[in-house]
């Protein structure tokens, strides 16, 4: 991100430099008015799924869920614990019904339960990365909305495309994580191999050395 | 479908009266977070949504799509969804316009409209996700994460392109 950042950031203004400067501080500051007025969408719907979501948790519906859910989760998220899970659960629900808004706060709340203080994100916390971010979703009701308003004759015809291309992309998601997660751990095992090896190398050369 | 959303409102408050709960004090608990959760992930928005805009305006996205275009039409994704399938990951709303853009010049139900819808559809803004997920926490290596997710997402574009052409 950090890279992406800056050279969007670096190529962009360098652009707008040569071709018309004066536009350069109108486009930041558009950009950041777009932050506020999401920001303004986004806190209502957070108020709203968080307020709903509190009374949603408290009639056991959501442990329910998370039991019916557990199979899944569990292999997505080994070791996880059963908060975190829970979250999950919900997460994945309020994406699959395609509430994004939804979604976001029950994500947060997930990784933050994941937290150790750890600076490397854990392979659980990048596994809901990905899964989020292809999110299968059952209903893009923005794009189908959005259709209705420019006058297509069927907006929700596109659907089954694009419920194959979710589909499509959060098992070759899954797959990948679990293939680096393999990954890590091998590099995490070479990691401590080496110094097993010079314990045995050192027990081995001990007696030579006193033989000497 | 629309009626999923009030079913599971109806129910989820009549249950929580039901088991003797208070619903109105526990929507306003659980709402109570949202504007802390929002001083945290603000800073995230505002900082990408800036970056999107002057790589929109500045006329450098328009460039990296065309230079990308051959590239796309190898995967058998329409040159015209480049820009699309460049912001989508970026920004929610700067990639909205751009597909509002794709209704207006070429129509919502030609091939390239349905295109652009599954794509749209079947990603996220994986870069503002992953700010935001993090935003409470120290994680600062994600690793492949991104990688992955875009490799992922892309392949998945890839498919929803071919199959809409069928469908």
């Amino acid at each position: 991100m950090k890279i992406v950042w800056t050279l969007m950031m670096v190529v962009s203004i360098v652009t707008l430099l040569i071709l018309n400067p004066q536009n350069a501080l109108v486009a930041m500051t558009r950009g950041a008015n777009d932050a506020v007025r999401l920001s303004m969408t986004l806190v209502a719907l957070y108020a709203l799924w968080l307020g709903f979501f509190q009374v949603l948790e408290k009639t056991g519906i959501a442990g329910v869920l998370a039991k019916v859910l557990s199979p899944v989760v569990r292999f997505l998220f080994p070791k996880s614990k059963k908060e975190t899970r829970k979250y999950i659960t919900l997460n994945m629900s309020a994406n699959l019904l395609g509430l994004g808004g939804a979604a976001t706060p029950m994500a947060i709340k997930a990784v933050g339960s994941m937290d150790t203080g750890d600076t490397r994100a854990s392979i659980n916390m990048i596994m809901l990365l990905v899964i989020s971010s292809t999110s299968l979703q059952l209903m893009p009701m923005t794009v189908i909305s959005l259709r209705a308003a420019h006058n297509s004759a069927s907006p929700a015809d596109f659907v089954p495309a694009s419920i194959i291309a979710t589909v499509v992309s959060t098992i070759l998601g899954i797959t990948m994580v679990k293939l680096y997660g393999l990954f890590l751990k091998r590099k995490e095992k070479k990691r401590e191999n080496p110094e097993l090896v010079e314990e045995k190398k050192n027990r081995k050369e001990l007696p030579l050395k006193a033989f000497k | 479908m629309s009626y999923i959303i009030p079913l599971i409102f109806i129910t989820v408050i009549l249950l929580s009266v039901f088991r003797k709960q208070d619903p109105y004090s526990l929507f306003i608990q659980g709402s109570s977070s949202a504007l802390s959760l929002m001083m945290k992930v603000f800073p995230y928005l505002v900082t990408i949504m800036v970056a999107v805009e002057v790589f929109r305006i500045s006329g450098v996205s328009a460039v990296v799509a065309d230079f990308l275009s051959p590239a796309m039409n190898f995967f058998g994704i329409p040159k015209e969804l480049t820009e699309l399938i460049l912001i989508r990951p970026l920004s929610g709303a700067g990639s909205l316009a751009v597909l509002e853009n794709i209704f207006i010049t070429y129509g919502a139900d030609s091939h390239i409209g349905r295109a652009a819808s599954v794509v749209y559809g079947s990603s996220e803004t994986i870069f503002y996700i992953s700010a935001v997920y993090f935003s409470q926490t120290k994680v600062k290596k994600l690793g492949l994460a991104i990688p992955i997710a875009l490799v992922s997402t892309f392949v998945g574009s890839i498919v929803g392109v071919y199959f809409v052409g069928i469908i």
